[in-house]
């Protein structure tokens, strides 16, 4: 266990080393830096610069050296905890990307406290008895809205909700400070989108522990059938949605740029967004990193609690 | 002494009085070159015989509008807008960073939204006859932040700063500054070895009359000046300037920033005290406590207004326009000269040739546009990027759409077949993608093939002056030379299209120094004769820019710069 961890942290190290370098290499050709000018100086002042001029502002900028030195130097910031500077938001990225992540923590969060019990609830009882009339319309019902895109659930939501029946507010940017209703449409969105997918896995899951010989045994010897599915059933039809319901942290982390997006929800997704556009590279840098740790972090906790979940499963 | 200064009626006034009493200027024209020489609008508004607006009457003295209603005082306004940084107000690129100033930074004119420009942190000016020569005399009692007094030499600072070939400043595309600075000689060479000129302030340029009063000598008539002294990156900063603004924020206005973060919030808050001792804003009464801007994106504005976050929005697109019609508020609709140009570098292949580009135009129904991309407001252009609302307009006779006449030109020039690329940002919204559009359909008739090429803003602002063929949208200016003069004169900075006719720029020069509205329409026909048949764009529509606010906010205006000045803006509680 502890050997894989460890393996799992080396490959984590790697992923980031060499992503990051991907990225510094990317973002070192002389357009790249010249756009950065534009965006910091405007594109007159840029154009209007002389060339020594020009080289002084790379100096400042500390762009004038080999990406990987830059890349280097990068590193060492980074074990001494500094994520860097943004230069579009004027602010060290340590404590925007902290920010921008407690917002994305508090969206993830409740998108998994709505969308956990709902889409195993469904899943259970779709799964508990396939071909029934009950598991036709809830595999329809999730197959239907994961199929939607989350901006279009999104519009259609925001013109029901917001607009038409003015219950709730349109955007989530927060501006007087925290509101939990504008974090209504957001959540739900995402919850519409994913509960699906999450149900699906479970009914599957749980079909198919309810064909095995064990439940049939336990329910040819008279056992109750909540019994069975409560105390046989569950706790092994639950080991898969497990591991899904964890690998869905990466995506509630960076995809859902979409909805952050739309909903001007300050999250990490918009963040990483607008700082690819700009182009900031730092921030880039910054964010494509703890997209790595929470990937791999996501992992390992999906690996070790499948082998807690499923001692049949060891690892060697 | 003063007085008689004030009353004394500048010859080109006086002229401009004499042909509204024979009927040859309208009266609002007479108006217009009065404020520019210096007559007291309440004054030129009197000897035009028109009923005085809440401008004039407060204009004697200060440039501000009547408050709207008995304004109460205190109350936040909020604002949606894009909240971008402010580093160097001299080199802003977006209006958007200037509202975030305006407020703090002022300008020595100010143009309200009919049109007229008032004097600001000057209390009035003067024009030489030959309009080469300009006095501008300061208000006093103007302070700073920091305690100071507004003096000349603050204004001449800033001059001389716009004018440094190492700032990079916009401003010295201005006609006015533009004719203080000439040519030298850098000391570096281009890449075919010439020598490479730089644009430096000439000596004498600026004259120091004394503590209130500068002259600038120019090297050339401008009409212009006044309006200058009001676009955006000309905001009078105090020399203690460092970039970034935002880290040092000093001004003489109202209000000062109390808090920035770039892509979220931009907060103001009124000045009150000074040192320790009360802040004397000189402008009268400001009624709001505070200004918010909150970052939406333009998409996203509407929608936020809705919910109520916001009081107002700094523009909404037209295709949200059945939206804003549901919401409860104001849509308020200015008519402007906004524009996009669809334009040609003349110097790069097809469109060296000019047969080629005036197949092009041929090819377009300039009218058949406007109707398909705004259903409500705005105008036609006839790709000489002079607009109704400027003053100097004149009317050329309508371009007939000629798809026969645009084949011969391209088999002439071996063209036939013509495959071409159009570079599109949709840098203020994605009505520039449907111009294209419309384009495209009408440019097949001649058997021109237009493909689109839609890139994000940021990125098309990288390659707008430099792209073959691209759809640049320009804002409104005052005047119609003044675009012209920033974006057609051989080799100034913003010439995207790098058009190059002396002939034009000569015209353009007199057109300049003629103070006398119908003179100036009558060389306007040349200058504008001239750019459009040299068919260097097709420029089909004008646009009206739409804002909504909150019925509780009162006195918000529609400047068609989209130029915020809320001084007189008040909040029902």
């Amino acid at each position: 266990m502890v050997k894989l961890i460890g393996r799992r942290l080396i490959q984590m190290v790697l992923i980031i080393l060499v992503a990051s370098l991907l990225l510094f290499a990317i973002f070192d050709t002389p357009e790249f830096k010249r756009r950065l000018a534009v965006q910091e100086l405007g594109g007159f002042a840029v154009s209007a610069l002389s060339q020594d001029a020009y080289n002084e502002w790379l100096a400042r900028r500390g762009l004038d050296v080999p990406f990987y030195q830059r890349y280097f130097n990068w590193i060492g910031k980074i074990v001494q905890g500094d994520f860097g500077f943004s230069y579009e938001k004027n602010r060290p990225v340590g404590p925007l990307l902290a920010d921008r992540l407690a917002n994305t923590g508090i969206l993830a969060l409740c998108v998994f406290a709505l969308m956990i019990p709902i889409s195993l609830t469904l899943g259970v009882l779709s799964g508990m008895r396939e071909g029934s009339g009950l598991d036709r319309s809830i595999t329809f019902l999730s197959v239907f809205t994961t199929s939607i895109p989350e901006i279009a659930t999104a519009i259609i939501l925001t013109v029901v909700f917001a607009l038409g029946l003015g219950l709730l507010p349109a955007k989530s940017a927060m501006i007087a400070g925290f509101d939990p209703w504008q974090l209504v449409l957001p959540v739900l969105t995402l919850v519409i989108y994913d509960f699906g997918y999450v149900a699906r896995m479970t009914r599957a899951s749980m079909a198919e522990v309810m064909t095995s010989q064990y439940i049939r045994t336990a329910i040819l010897k008279g056992i109750p059938y909540r019994r069975v599915v409560m105390k046989h059933a569950l706790r092994n039809a639950l080991i898969a949605p497990f591991t899904v319901i964890v690998l869905q942290m990466n995506w509630l982390l960076s995809g859902v740029v979409v909805v952050e997006v739309f909903f001007e929800y300050d999250g990490f997704g918009k963040l990483l967004l607008e700082a690819a556009l700009f182009p900031d590279v730092e921030v880039v840098q910054a964010c494509t990193l703890v997209a790595v740790v929470v990937a791999v972090t996501s992992q390992i906790i999906s690996d070790v609690g499948y082998t807690f979940l499923n001692p049949r499963i060891r690892f060697s | 002494m003063k007085r008689e200064e004030t009353t004394r009626l500048h010859p080109k006034a006086a002229e401009a009085k004499d042909l509204m009493e024979r009927g040859r200027l309208s009266r609002r024209g007479f108006i217009r070159v009065a404020a520019l020489t210096g007559l007291s609008a309440a004054a030129a508004y009197a000897m035009a015989g028109l009923p005085q607006p809440a401008y004039a009457q407060s204009m004697a003295d200060l440039p501000f509008p009547e408050p709207e209603g008995t304004p109460q005082m205190g109350g936040i306004l909020k604002v949606g807008m894009q909240v971008q940084k402010m580093e160097d107000p001299a080199t802003y690129s977006w209006t958007e960073m200037s509202n975030q100033t305006r407020h703090t930074l002022e300008y020595l004119a100010y143009t309200t939204p009919d049109n007229v420009t008032h004097p600001m942190l000057a209390e009035r000016w003067e024009a030489s006859d030959d309009l080469s020569e300009w006095t501008f005399y300061l208000r006093k009692g103007v302070t700073w932040h920091n305690g100071d007094e507004l003096v000349a030499d603050h204004v001449r600072w800033n001059v001389e700063r716009w004018c440094d070939p190492n700032l990079g400043s916009a401003n010295v595309g201005l006609s006015s500054i533009s004719a203080l600075v000439e040519e030298v000689d850098s000391g570096e060479k281009n890449e075919d070895g010439t020598a490479k000129m730089v644009k430096k302030l000439r000596d004498g340029a600026i004259e120091l009359v004394d503590d209130h009063t500068i002259r600038f000598k120019l090297s050339k008539p401008v009409l212009s000046f006044p309006e200058d002294m009001y676009n955006y990156p000309t905001a009078i900063l105090h020399p203690s300037f460092e970039a970034p603004f935002s880290d040092n924020p000093i001004g003489t206005g109202p209000f000062a920033l109390a808090e920035l973060v770039v892509g979220d919030r931009c907060i103001l808050k009124r000045v009150t005290e000074v040192n320790g001792a009360p802040f004397e804003y000189w402008g009268g009464d400001v009624y709001l406590d505070e200004i918010h801007y909150y970052n939406f994106d333009e998409d996203n504005q509407l929608t936020a207004f809705a919910s109520g976050d916001i009081d107002a929005i700094y523009e909404f697109g037209v295709e949200q326009m059945e939206l804003a019609k549901a919401l409860e508020g104001e849509i308020i609709a200015a008519r402007t000269a906004q524009t996009l140009c669809v334009r040609f570098q003349v110097d790069k292949a097809p469109w060296d040739d000019k047969r080629v580009r005036q197949a092009f135009v041929k090819a377009c129904d300039n009218p058949a546009v406007l109707p398909l991309v705004y259903a409500e407001g705005g105008d036609v252009g006839w790709n000489h990027h002079v607009a109704p609302i400027h003053p100097e307009y004149f009317e050329l006779p309508a371009l007939e759409r000629d798809v026969e006449g645009a084949k011969a030109l391209l088999a002439d020039a071996g063209m036939e077949d013509l495959d071409v690329t159009v570079d599109v940002g949709n840098t203020d919204g994605p009505w520039q993608q449907t111009i294209c559009e419309v384009i495209r359909d009408q440019v097949k008739d001649a058997g021109i093939t237009l493909n689109i090429n839609v890139m994000p803003p940021s990125k098309y602002w990288e390659i707008w002056d430099k792209t073959a063929f691209g759809a640049t949208q320009w804002t409104h200016r005052p005047l119609g030379t003044m675009v012209l003069s920033l974006g057609y004169r051989t080799g100034v900075p913003w010439n995207e299209t790098k058009y190059a006719n002396p002939e034009f720029d000569a015209a353009l020069d007199e057109a300049e120094a003629i103070l006398d509205v119908e003179e100036r329409r009558a060389v306007m026909e040349k200058v504008e004769k001239i750019l459009q048949d040299d068919a260097v764009m097709v420029q089909p529509v004008f646009r009206p820019v739409y804002t909504i606010v909150n019925a509780k906010v009162h006195g918000y205006p529609a400047h068609p710069t989209q130029y915020h000045q809320f001084n007189k803006v008040w909040v029902e509680s």
